[in-house]
């Protein structure tokens, strides 16, 4: 038997499966052959009781009843094969004689899908199944898509309705009805339906009704509606017009849908995504935003708008020392505060402006929190530059009270840039960059203060700035260098020691440390740049060691605060420790100025240090007040003698005066002294005849990287090619003081 | 079958043309939905007919004992279509004159009618026979 797979579309099933009802055996085995022939699969019942046996735990996709039978006729067969489970929409074909009409309704009565009469024309017998099934399945889509349609209406609190001209309200559907809160054998008036309308939106909508059915235009609307169980839902609608054949309005047809939901998270997202979480300020988005629209209104009514950046003082303190939530309730405080100096007004949100009128930029005004610590009050009308400087006075003043955190009682003060529209820029970048510069300014100028935007303020803070951040990363970047500058004993024409100096190779050039070391300083970064520092030539001894026996010592310079740091002994000796060089080979360099500036607070300290070997030089000195009685207590080696005096050396005789008088001290004292800044062989011969014989200068050496010093021993000063090389010896020729004693033994002469 | 059944008659149709037994025309139909006589198509639609026809005249004998005229008219319908199927064109006719009369209430000549068309039924038959046995019809 030929299977054909052809007549057959693909919606339909490969071989669809038919229960043959005939108690007649010629019938049933024809009709079955032939079916089979036209890629059916053929189950036989020769009677409907058989069948209805066949039926009870078998589904076909088509059944085919012969109507008269013996016992179980087809019209009772059919109708007991609709109560099956399963079988309620199975189609159905009755087999009726060509003349029966009777048979014929009677089929449809027990609920036979289609009536085929009996024909020795299997073909057209096969075509009609095929229908039938293509119908069945049709159907059943449009049952699965009805119900599909209704659940999705009803996930999407939807439904439908349609209105007549003339036919009363409109009609709804079951789910037209649940989003107005009805059953669904409820038939409300539109009357009813008004009701729940709050009454101060219902003539509205009755007039965007008619004129929308005047102009046969579609309805689009949202409505409140207060539901009968007092729910507050938002119910949109949306109509179209439907038209009779002559193009007269007949009625509408549309939607409606409970979009509550949908609008509450649409105002959310639009809150969330214009304003501060933390403190409910306006954001940077929507501070933007207003800003843009204040020039906008400036712009055209000429007048001028004033933008304030408020920047906390010290912030980082209190989420340093308090911790971010301490942080988190101090910055909701200051925006309490900071929303009581302006006639702050939350609710402007796009599209809401037009309607206000002339002075609705007045609406924009507000306090928004840039992020961080940052805030900006908007002034979107000021008469002058007065006007802002009043709010800048009056929010310096609100900050004056402590804001009471916890326990702890935060004093809090803020810096704030002034930049006024049009003359401090043209667009919101512009005056929120000029604030920018202003607010450097007043922090610059000892913080909780403010500062109007001046041309001349432009480039300083932001630089600074970004100089700032940049030397954070410096560290990690591996961006520091040390370079070093050797201490010259001239009589020996040795290397005795090297001062450690630091550069920042920023984008492959040299930053001068005149360049960063303020700003360090400053800013704090000092402290992590001196504890680099130490490492760093603990690190360089080591190399040197192994090189070429390096023993003697690096000086690295510390900023007086350095030496209040409790671990900085601890530092120190886990550094040498990391590299395994002895303590001695580490030697700190403090400035007179910094050393007598906090001599109480770094002598403990110098003690320790002297304790582990670690030796002190005074740097600089000569040019700060030294009391002498200090002095002779401090556990200090060495002195260097100010570069000013050096250079002056020769030309004035005060000069030599002061390095006389220093290296006397030094020597009663029993301390090393050296020269800094020795440029040329007349400085050095001067102070090699008043007893200095340790040096650091140009003449011997600039400071240099680490393998340029090796260079530098290796060609110039051992094979004693340089000029002050010769000079030495005929200096030392002569009977000069000897001033070296003691300690400086270590600084062996040559041989 | 308890009864004799009267000789054959000459058969005709109502347009007075020659009749023939079964329709060639219909065997035709029988034999294309089986080519090449593989499934034995055409001997088991007549065996089938020869089993059922022969069981239906039985009933028939019995219901018009019982004046069944129910039961009558399902033998007629049922052997209507399958004589019709086997192009048993005259009998299926015959078949389908009484049971149109049964439905409308007509019981003239009934009898008559009946013998005639179990007549028509031993014609056939007799031709069926000798097809079963695999030769061809006349």
């Amino acid at each position: 038997m030929n299977s054909l797979a052809g007549p057959f579309a693909d919606d339909l099933p490969e071989r669809p499966k038919v229960l043959l009802v005939d108690d007649d055996e010629v019938n049933l085995l024809l009709t079955s052959v032939a079916l089979r022939d036209q890629g059916f699969a053929v189950t036989e019942a020769s009677s409907g009781e058989k069948a209805m046996r066949v039926l009870a735990d078998w589904l076909p996709d088509v059944v085919v009843l012969d109507a008269l039978m013996p016992g179980l006729d087809g019209f009772e067969t059919c109708k007991a094969l609709r109560l099956l489970p399963g079988c309620e929409s199975l189609p159905v074909l009755m087999l009726t004689g060509l003349d029966d009409d009777a048979s014929i309704a009677h089929a449809y009565e027990v609920g036979a899908t289609d009536f085929f009469v009996k024909a020795t024309q299997w073909s057209l017998l096969a075509g009609r199944l095929r229908y039938l099934l293509r119908a069945s399945r049709t159907r059943a889509e449009l049952e699965r898509s009805k119900s599909r349609l209704a659940r999705a209406q009803d996930l999407a609190r939807m439904g439908s309705f349609d209105w007549k001209r003339g036919q009363g309200g409109p009609l709804y559907s079951v789910e037209g009805l649940r989003v107005f809160g009805f059953g669904p054998g409820d038939q409300p008036s539109f009357r009813s339906l008004l009701r729940m309308v709050p009454e101060e939106e219902r003539s509205a909508f009755l007039e965007l009704t008619h004129s929308a059915m005047d102009r046969s235009t579609v309805l689009a609307t949202d409505i409140h509606a207060r539901l009968g169980d007092g729910r507050q839902r938002i119910v949109h609608i949306e109509a179209e017009p439907e038209f009779n054949e002559h193009g007269n309005l007949i009625g509408y047809t549309g939607i409606v849908q409970d979009v509550t939901d949908r609008r509450l998270a649409e105002d959310r997202i639009r809150h969330l995504a214009n304003f501060d979480t933390l403190t409910g300020l306006p954001n940077r988005r929507q501070l933007i935003w207003r800003a843009e629209r204040s020039l906008e209104h400036g712009r055209r009514l000429g007048h001028q708008v004033a933008l304030l950046l408020i920047d906390l003082d010290r912030f980082k303190i209190v989420n340093d020392t308090l911790g971010h939530g301490a942080g988190d309730e101090l910055l909701m405080e200051v925006s309490r505060r900071l929303r009581s100096c302006v006639r702050h007004s939350d609710q402007v949100l796009e599209n809401s402006l037009e309607s206000v009128g002339v002075r609705s930029h007045r609406t924009l005004e507000a306090v928004g929190r840039l992020g961080g610590d940052e805030f900006v009050a908007l002034l979107p009308e000021v008469i002058d530059e007065g006007d802002a400087e009043r709010v800048a006075t009056r929010i310096l003043e609100v900050m004056r009270t402590p804001i009471t955190i916890g326990m702890q009682e935060c004093f809090v003060t803020a810096s704030v840039g002034i930049a006024i529209f049009p003359r401090d820029g043209q667009t919101v970048a512009d005056l929120l960059r000029n604030s920018d510069v202003a607010m450097y300014a007043a922090k610059s100028a000892g913080r909780n203060a403010s500062s109007l935007y001046r041309p001349t303020l432009a480039g300083r803070g932001r630089e600074k700035l970004e100089l700032e951040s940049a030397l954070h990363k410096a560290i990690e970047r591996n961006e520091l260098v040390l370079h070093y500058q050797p201490k010259i004993d001239v009589r020996g024409a040795k290397m005795v020691g090297a001062e450690a100096l630091m550069r920042w190779r920023r984008h492959g050039v040299l930053v001068a440390p005149g360049d960063f070391i303020p700003l360090a300083e400053e800013t704090g970064l000092i402290i992590p740049l001196s504890e680099w520092a130490i490492r760093e030539a603990a690190r360089q001894a080591r190399v040197w060691q192994d090189n070429f026996g390096f023993d003697d010592s690096i000086a690295v310079n510390l900023p007086n605060r350095l030496f209040e740091r409790t671990d900085l002994v601890e530092y120190i000796h886990n550094a040498v420790t990391t590299y395994g060089v002895p303590h001695r080979m580490i030697e700190l360099e403090i400035t007179e100025t910094g050393l007598m500036k906090d001599l109480q607070n770094v002598i403990p300290a110098l003690h320790r240090l002297n304790e582990i070997g670690v030796e002190i030089s005074i740097d600089d000195f000569g040019t700060g007040y030294s009391s002498l009685a200090y002095l002779t207590t401090l556990p200090i080696s060495e002195l260097k003698i100010d570069r000013s005096f050096v250079r002056d050396l020769g030309m004035t005789p005060q000069s030599s005066a002061v390095v006389t008088a220093i290296i006397a001290l030094a020597r009663s004292l029993g301390l090393r002294v050296i020269a800094e800044g020795v440029e040329n062989l007349r400085q050095m011969e001067v102070l090699h005849r008043l007893g200095c014989g340790i040096m650091q200068g140009f003449l011997f050496s600039k400071p240099q990287a680490p393998e340029d010093i090796e260079r530098w021993l290796e060609q110039t000063v051992l094979p004693k090619k340089a000029p002050w090389i010769g000079q030495a010896h005929e200096v030392e020729v002569a009977d000069v003081p000897r001033p070296l004693r003691g300690r400086e033994t270590r600084l062996k002469p040559p041989g | 079958m308890s009864r004799a059944l009267p000789p054959p008659t000459s058969l005709r149709l109502v347009n007075d043309e020659p009749a023939i037994a079964l329709d060639p025309a219909a065997l035709q139909r029988l034999r294309d939905l089986d080519p090449g006589g593989r499934g034995r198509l055409l001997e088991r639609v007549l065996e089938a007919f020869e089993s059922s026809s022969t069981r239906l005249a039985a009933q028939l004998v019995e219901a018009r004992e019982r004046d069944d005229t129910a039961g009558i008219r399902l033998v007629v319908h049922t052997l209507k279509s399958s004589s019709a199927s086997i192009g048993a064109l005259l009998l299926a006719r015959l078949c389908a004159e009484i049971e149109a009369s049964l439905r409308d209430g007509m019981h003239a000549d009934l009898a008559g009618r009946l013998d005639a068309m179990l007549h028509e039924l031993q014609v056939v038959l007799q031709m069926v026979k000798p097809m079963l046995k695999g030769t061809p019809p006349p």
